[in-house]
């Protein structure tokens, strides 16, 4: 793998955990939140892929960008499920509306 | 061997079994099937944890191999084992009546069973991505457990600023592993040692995992899901979370960050420096806080702050003192802590819980508690003042461990800090102490005077912790056949 | 010779019958007066043999394991003498409380406590361990805190007891830092090891040690600039009082730095620092006692004065002097607590301006109170006459002028005294007060420590011989007796014009209607004085920062999921930007 080709694979992941980072503290909606975890986790897929190549274990690192993928849609699935009593419960998706906790 | 693929695999596997039976018996009209099947499942991993114990105490370390997944039991693994099963036994025994009028409590337990497995796979893991797949799965069966009320409004809400900064903190984990399995091509955590991987990159990383692994070891500032978690989960949760939990996530970085020991140094001055940080920050939110539950929570970060420093002055001077301090306190805490959220717990259950109220338990609802409910008032103000290091109580005996571990490295900044520790312990006192006054008034608060009885199966699991406690207190090297050996595997995983 | 049976015992006794008193339950309170009776006259017993039993080698050795080193229990000369005072005023204000405490609700926590109390205060002064000594040390502050707000309805007594509690283990801190200080450069955990090589450690490391020591000495003695936990701490039950803040905790400072004088003697100005302490303290509290009018408060900061003059006597180099003040202080302020306690426990005020003339009502309290005052005005020949003036004679060989304030303390001492007799026993009762005088239990304890503050001082010889047989070696206490004493204090000039001074002292308040322009000349330091010289207000604005403080870290937490990405994001930046420029370079 070329250095340039290393380069845009490094900004390519920096950009999607940045966009999803970003995505966490800027929108309300819990579901696009769990969307904006989701990107940043698919940045990561990307650097752990480009990281087996870049060290020569390419079968390595497709593997355990595999196993994210799984482990992920748990949690992802997990955080629909609570968006979902969110709804039921609270009566909104809206993230403002989840801060009684404080102090 | 056997022993040791037991004491994985069968609370792994009896965690569908207990929810399917608990699902068959409430069928079956027949509610306790749940939570008896939980508890045995969990008596029952006692047995393959006493025999690879056993094994472990004559031949050391067991390795176990399971498809590409490579195990160890070492001393750090028996640690969070003995931790982890301990408290979720005493747990689920606890739950019994405190969870009996909620739906689906085969869940519950099947839950608590499978948080357990999890914790003890994970101190066993050799691999880094490994570490971080038993973290994530730990991560998952407590989100559950968090938001278990899940008609409660506070409830869901802590449940998702869990989980959103817990998934956070993966995100930082799982980047620094791609900058070490960049750097190095492996995962393996003594195959990443072994290299000599450029500096700069193994900083990114440790970076990265501190951060990462700090959130769900509430390291200040990013503690901020744990009050919300601690105070809003069931109070045996509460206990496995700031008993097991968090110190599941600074075993889980230690491990990861003794693999990038080239710059143990500097890793141990990060150490001590969230170490002080955790200590100012837990007191001083928890000063005027009046939720006891949250205050507890609060009260956690500040003993992070102790473990921190213990283990960051034994990373920074390589010295097996500091970690045992460390390590010793994890388990004090541990049932110091655990025993502080079950007696709360019990008197939130006994005066609210019960009578299908979900509200805060204040210090002002604590008075003439002692009145009423004698025993509870005892272990929960034996708890606090243990939690304040005074003695003959097992706070006491670590925390001298950890500033013991401090003065002997004969350097005057190390000492500052444990001078900072130690008044920090005095500040604590500013806020235990009250609960302990509230506790033996005479005159009862309207919600004890409206509290009903205990159940047996509340108490003893309460008592057992209060034994443990006021018992190491007199005796603290009672527990070093344990924290002995698991400092040894921590120090030579560190190369020292 | 002492045996490690009697060590058990007299440690164990009384923790025994904690445990016994606290099972027995709230329901069964004759039994609970009994059985706390019997086990803490049974530790007394056993305390008053061991007095016999002195050594000073380790009878008694528990391992703890390498990390924690061994417990010891060497009862020497000094700890046999504590020992002794813990488990016999222990048990006589535990006599009193019969009387005292009748009806009173959770009798088993007060006794518990009590005993428990008294356990850990043998614990403390026979450890020969440093582990053992901060260990014991502690739990005296916790009993402490747990009896001064034992009526937790009082937001008063809550307040004193978490006071108390967070002065004494702040100073505390001193004590545990010098203690792993010197296990992390000696390696032992023995404190006779640390004496024997205390000079080949750095020199700033021993400051740092010795000086440790003096603050964790004085916030639990009360002395400057610590004291105002002391007055607060009043608010516990009269027999506590006269136990631990008066006999037997308060001591633990002093006791402290005399343990550890041979090793810190020599710490370029620590001497002078003790003396100045103490001497402070004796001056300070003299002017608090003389402005105070709630009894008990009033012998609080006579106290303090008292344990200054201790404090005092070991900065001057005076050892002996000072635990034999002890002893003679510890009889007669139980006494003086106690006979205050029969006087509030009948009149139901502590407010001497609504006493007076008392002394018609209850003849014996009155009698045993004139002792114990008389005692502690330092008046011939009471106990507190003799030692008071072994201290002073400490301070003239000393050589330094500060001798000159501690001889007038004792002026200000009778000048107070004599106020406190005058306004509670004598003049025109001031309002109608329900006075009788002390049931039986309390009579006894009273008229016990009435002859004990008459007659301690014949003690000196065999005292001193006890000390020299087994404290000689470190601390060069040399044997004293009866005699020599009668002939050192008569012949030292000293004495006289302290005498002459109590004298003054005791005039001033018979004559004070004539001195009522002096008065008015003095009211602006009576006004400072009752205000205690301003500590109080410096504490309260040291909590009222603090709490400040955590009031606005709690806005942190603002509950707000955005935020506290924040968080976690702006840790990751520092701790990156820490390790680019603390370790990048």
């Amino acid at each position: 793998m070329t250095d340039t080709a290393l380069q845009i694979i490094v900004i390519g992941v920096l950009g999607l955990v940045g966009v999803g980072l970003y995505g966490l503290l800027a929108v309300r909606n819990l579901i696009k939140v769990i969307v904006a975890l989701q990107i940043a986790v698919k940045g990561v897929l990307l650097g752990l892929v480009a990281a087996g190549m870049a060290s020569g274990q390419p079968n390595l690192g497709e593997s355990l960008a595999v196993t994210v993928i799984v482990a992920d849609t748990i949690v992802a699935v997990v955080g629909l499920a609570l968006a979902v009593q969110v709804r039921r419960h609270v009566g909104t998706l809206d993230i403002k509306a989840l801060s009684s906790l404080q102090r | 061997m056997v022993a040791f693929m037991w004491l994985i695999i069968l609370p792994l596997l009896a965690s569908p079994a207990v929810y399917l039976i608990g699902h068959w018996g409430s069928r079956q009209n027949y509610p306790n099937a749940g939570r008896q099947a939980g508890l045995i499942a969990l008596l029952a991993t006692w047995v393959p944890f006493i025999l690879a114990a056993n094994t472990f105490s004559i031949s050391g370390a067991l390795t176990l191999t399971i498809g590409a997944m490579s195990l160890e039991l070492d001393g750090l693994a028996l640690l969070l084992a003995a931790l982890s099963l301990g408290l979720g036994t005493l747990v689920a025994l606890y739950s019994a009546e405190y969870m009996s009028a909620d739906a689906s409590q085969e869940k519950f337990y099947a839950m608590l069973v499978l948080l357990v497995a999890i914790m003890i796979g994970l101190g066993c893991a050799t691999d880094l991505f490994n570490l971080w797949l038993w973290f994530e799965a730990m991560a998952v069966s407590s989100y559950l457990l968090v938001a278990f009320y899940r008609e409660q409004p506070a409830s869901l809400e802590a449940g998702v600023k869990y989980l959103v900064q817990s998934a956070v903190g993966s995100v930082f984990v799982l980047l620094g592993i791609c900058v070490v399995l960049a750097a190095t091509g492996t995962t393996n955590l003594s195959a990443i040692r072994a290299t000599s991987a450029l500096t700069p990159t193994f900083m990114a990383a440790g970076a990265l995992f501190i951060i990462g692994f700090g959130v769900k070891a509430a390291l200040v500032p990013m503690h901020t899901w744990l009050p919300d978690a601690h105070s809003q989960a069931p109070s045996g949760i509460s206990a496995m979370l700031s008993g097991v939990v968090i110190e599941a996530g600074l075993i889980a970085l230690l491990r990861a960050l003794a693999a990038l020991s080239g710059m143990a140094v500097s890793w141990g001055v990060l150490l001590i420096g969230f170490g002080v940080i955790n200590l100012l920050a837990g007191n001083l939110l928890a000063l005027r806080q009046r939720q006891v539950k949250r205050l507890l929570a609060y009260s956690s970060l500040s003993h992070v702050g102790y473990m921190l420093i213990g283990l960051g002055v034994g990373v920074y001077a390589g010295q097996a003192a500091g970690i045992e301090g460390g390590l010793f306190h994890m388990l004090t805490h541990g049932m110091m802590k655990g025993l502080a959220f079950l007696s709360a717990g019990a008197l939130l259950w006994a005066l609210y819980i019960r009578r299908g109220q979900h509200g805060a338990l204040t210090i002002d609802d604590l008075n003439g508690a002692s009145r009423r409910y004698p025993l509870m008032a005892f272990t929960l103000a034996v708890a606090v003042l243990a939690l304040g290091g005074l003695p003959p109580l097992a706070g006491f005996m670590s925390k001298w461990l950890i500033f013991l571990a401090g003065a002997q490295t004969h350097n005057m900044f190390i000492v500052a800090v444990v001078i900072f520790a130690g008044l920090n312990s005095v500040l604590s006192l500013v806020y235990y102490a009250p609960i302990v006054n509230a506790l033996y008034r005479k005159e009862p608060s309207n919600a004890v005077l409206a509290g009903g009885a205990l159940p047996v199966t509340i108490l003893i699991p309460i008592l057992a912790l209060t034994g443990g406690v006021i018992l190491l207190g007199f005796w603290p090297s009672l527990l070093s056949g344990l924290v002995g050996p698991a400092s040894q595997a921590l120090l030579a995983a560190l190369g020292g | 010779m002492a045996n490690s049976l009697i060590i058990l015992l007299v440690i164990g006794l009384p923790w025994a019958g904690a445990l016994v008193v606290w099972l027995v339950g709230d329901r069964r309170p004759g039994w609970q007066h009994r059985l706390a009776v019997l086990f803490s006259a049974a530790a007394a017993v056993v305390a008053t043999v061991l007095l016999f039993g002195a050594t000073d080698r380790p009878v008694l050795t528990i391992p703890l394991g390498p990390v924690f080193g061994d417990m010891t229990f060497i009862p020497d000369g000094l700890a046999a003498l504590l020992t002794a005072i813990a488990a016999i005023i222990g048990c006589l204000a535990v006599i009193f409380s019969m009387d005292y405490m009748r009806g009173e609700q959770q009798l088993g926590r007060y006794y518990a406590l009590v005993l428990f109390f008294i356990g850990a205060m043998i614990g403390l002064v026979l450890s020969g361990s440093l582990l053992q000594m901060f260990f014991f040390w502690e739990i005296t502050a916790l009993c402490s805190y747990a009896l001064i707000s034992f009526n937790n309805d009082d937001p008063k007594a809550v307040a004193g007891g978490i006071k108390a509690l967070v002065v004494t283990t702040l100073g505390g801190v001193g004590l545990l830092i010098g203690a792993l200080v010197i296990v992390g450069y000696t390696g032992s955990y023995q404190i006779a090891d640390f004496l024997a090589q205390a000079h080949t450690l750095p020199a700033d490391v021993l400051a740092l040690i010795a000086f440790g020591f003096l603050l964790a000495a004085a916030a639990k003695s009360a002395q400057f600039p610590f004291q105002t936990w002391l007055p607060g701490a009043m608010e516990a039950p009269s027999p506590i009082s006269a136990l631990i803040h008066a006999a037997t905790m308060v001591n633990a400072g002093v006791y402290l730095l005399f343990r550890f004088y041979p090793a810190f003697a020599a710490v370029p100005n620590w001497t002078a620092a003790v003396t100045l302490v103490g001497l402070a303290s004796v001056l300070l509290a003299g002017l608090m006692a003389l402005a105070a009018h709630d009894l008990k408060r009033a012998l609080a900061f006579s106290t303090i004065s008292q344990l200054g003059y201790m404090v005092y006597a070991i900065g001057a180099g005076g050892l002996f002097a000072s635990q034999f003040h002890l002893l003679s202080h510890a009889v007669f302020k139980a006494l003086l607590f106690l006979a205050a306690g029969a006087v509030i426990h009948a009149a139901g005020t502590r407010d001497m301006r609504l006493m007076g003339g008392l002394g018609q009502k209850m003849p014996l309290v009155r009698a045993v109170f004139v002792i114990g005052a008389l005692a502690l005005a330092g008046v011939p020949i009471l106990n507190g006459f003799w030692s008071k003036e072994l201290v002073l004679e400490a301070g003239l060989v000393s050589d330094t002028p500060w001798v000159i304030g501690a001889i007038l303390g004792a002026g200000l001492t009778a000048l107070y005294t004599a106020r406190m007799i005058g306004l509670v026993f004598h003049g025109q009762p001031r309002s109608e007060l329900p006075a009788h005088d002390a049931p039986p239990a309390m009579r006894f304890s009273l008229v016990v420590l009435a002859a004990g503050a008459l007659t301690t001082w014949l003690l000196v010889g065999p005292l001193s011989a006890l000390f020299a047989r087994t404290l000689s070696a470190v601390y060069g206490i040399h044997a004293l007796t009866l005699l020599e004493m009668i002939e050192e204090v008569l012949a030292t000039p000293a004495t006289w014009l302290v005498l002459l001074l109590v004298a003054l002292g005791f005039a001033a308040w018979q004559q004070r209607s004539w001195l009522a322009g002096l008065a008015k000349a003095l009211a602006p330091i009576a006004w400072v004085a009752s205000h205690d010289f301003g500590f109080e207000w410096l504490n309260r604005q040291i909590v009222r920062v603090t709490m400040g403080t955590a009031e606005v870290t709690r806005i942190t937490q603002t509950g707000v999921l955005g935020w506290n990405v924040v968080g976690i994001i702006g840790g990751l930046i520092v701790v990156l930007a820490l390790l680019v420029l603390v370790w990048g370079a």
